[in-house]
């Protein structure tokens, strides 16, 4: 089966080892995907301060129009905001054929259409649904065994439809942690939102909410933490020295992405294919005893 | 007690993108109860949906509430009525600065620059448009700004986190602002929405 792979802005930057581990991933799962054709920006959850809604939503369509016109493959979006934006957007152009029109007037500016042809997916979804936690175990050469993770899911990940997990106690993540090898610990934060995309404006509100979720994580016994969102992985990661600093704590808490444990767990290098020396606080020591 | 004022609320259904939500809103309060930040807001969403209702104008476009949404999506798929709340905070969020309200200083700085960005490249570069929002204060406060920030932007250069050529805009740009341009006229509460 064939997919867009549409991996958005932030995995270009500052969710770059979530690309470099999702492609091998991909390779060793004989996932076929391309690139969508000058692909522009999602929106994200913060444009609206700048947009109205109907400019949001046209520059998600154009994205899907260019998808459509091209093979209208299945889009997959890793990052949690792109997802939830495109999800949004193209059930609401689905469903409200006023909304279509005016979505396709403003599109025909510059020679583009949406019939509303393609489907959205979130990396989670491909992996459970379509390859499947059977063929990811067949494919783990390396099993993380005794490795405890706390699976992070974030709030984005699965809303706001819910269309492949529960949108409150979702467990593909999971699943797909203990398919692995590794330990999946319960961790009833593991939907709480991290601040998203307003982190860097609200630090002194937000860095409360990052505070909850670690100490979650950790009092129920994970050695590190698994996201599949850079904004989660941003917000969890790299404010830790600033979160100790401002609120007394003392986290050094390894924040990974799903695909590079998978890259690890699959015997991929830990460089070339799980790209482990991108991550701030290294995942290698908490993960010395199940990878050797 | 003042009685109901429904002109605000009228203002409301007519300009503000997802406005009509509200007319489904029974106050529960389980918006209020998911929301992450609503500890940390003047007013609960659900409180901000009943100032409507009551007429506080002000109160409403000036409150933090709108712009500390961090669209979690938590109320939106709690609420028995089904209303989007996420997109009615970003919609009030957009119609107040649109009036020259400014709830939180901070993140308007920085959702603006985000909306230009993209207006000028089709996407994000995360190291220039930290830069614009550190030095939206002047050359002394970005300087400050940055020195702040410096240790966590060096991590990320030495841990490859950093793109370090400067973003190229889209090769279809000019079509994609000729299609933002008819969204911004054609969007509720007509030109210059955006």
């Amino acid at each position: 089966m064939k997919y867009f792979l549409y991996w958005g802005c932030s995995l270009e930057a500052s969710g770059a080892n979530y690309l470099a581990s999702l492609k091998p991933v991909f390779e060793k799962l004989g996932v076929d995907f391309e690139e969508i054709k000058d692909w522009n920006f999602c929106v994200a959850s913060i444009l609206y301060i700048g947009a109205n809604d109907l400019a949001i939503k046209v520059l998600n369509a154009r994205n899907l129009a260019i998808a459509e016109a091209n093979g209208a493959y299945d889009i997959i979006a890793p990052c949690s905001s792109c997802y939830i934006q495109m999800v949004k957007v193209n059930h609401e152009i689905q469903e409200d054929p006023e909304l279509a029109a005016k979505v396709n007037e403003a599109l025909a500016e510059g020679g583009l259409q949406y019939k509303g042809g393609v489907k959205v997916r979130h990396v989670l979804d491909v992996l459970y649904h379509d390859i499947s936690v059977e063929k990811i175990k067949q494919t783990v050469a390396k099993p993380l065994n005794g490795l405890k993770v706390a699976g992070y899911v974030g709030c984005q990940s699965v809303r706001p439809y819910g269309e492949y997990d529960s949108v409150e106690r979702p467990i593909t993540h999971d699943r797909i942690i203990e398919a692995l090898g590794s330990e999946a610990v319960a961790f009833p934060k593991k939907m709480r939102c991290c601040g998203s995309g307003i982190f860097l404006t609200e630090m002194e509100y937000c860095f409360g909410l990052v505070k909850d979720i670690l100490e979650d994580a950790l009092n129920h016994g994970a050695q590190l933490v698994s996201t599949v969102c850079p904004m989660c992985a941003m917000n969890l990661e790299v404010y830790q020295p600033r979160i100790n600093t401002a609120l007394g704590t003392n986290f050094d808490v390894p924040i990974v992405y799903l695909t590079q444990l998978m890259a690890v767990a699959f015997g991929g290098d830990l460089k070339r294919d799980a790209a482990l020396h991108y991550n701030i606080i290294p995942p290698e020591t908490a993960m010395q005893a199940a990878i050797g | 007690m003042t009685s109901y004022d429904p002109s605000f609320a009228r203002e409301v259904f007519e300009n503000v993108d997802y406005g009509e939500e509200i007319k489904m809103c029974m106050q529960c309060g389980v918006c209020a109860a998911s929301c992450p930040l609503s500890m940390q807001m003047d007013y609960s969403p659900r409180k901000i949906f009943l100032l409507i209702r009551a007429g506080k104008r002000e109160e409403v476009l000036s409150a933090n509430s709108i712009m500390l949404c961090t669209s979690c999506y938590s109320c939106k798929v709690r609420c028995p009525r089904g209303i989007p709340v996420v997109d009615v905070m970003h919609g009030l969020a957009n119609y107040a600065l649109r009036l020259g309200f400014v709830p939180r200083r901070q993140t308007a700085i920085f959702g603006g620059e985000f909306w230009k960005q993209i207006y000028k490249l089709g996407r994000i570069d995360e190291k220039d448009l930290s830069r614009r929002y550190f030095f939206a204060d002047g050359f002394m406060q970005g300087i400050r700004n940055t020195l702040e920030m410096a240790d966590m932007g060096i991590t990320m250069f030495l841990h490859r986190r950093m793109k370090l050529l400067p973003e190229r805009p889209i090769k279809g740009i000019k079509s994609l602002r000729k299609m933002l341009d008819k969204a911004a006229q054609m969007g509720k509460g007509g030109a210059g929405a955006s």
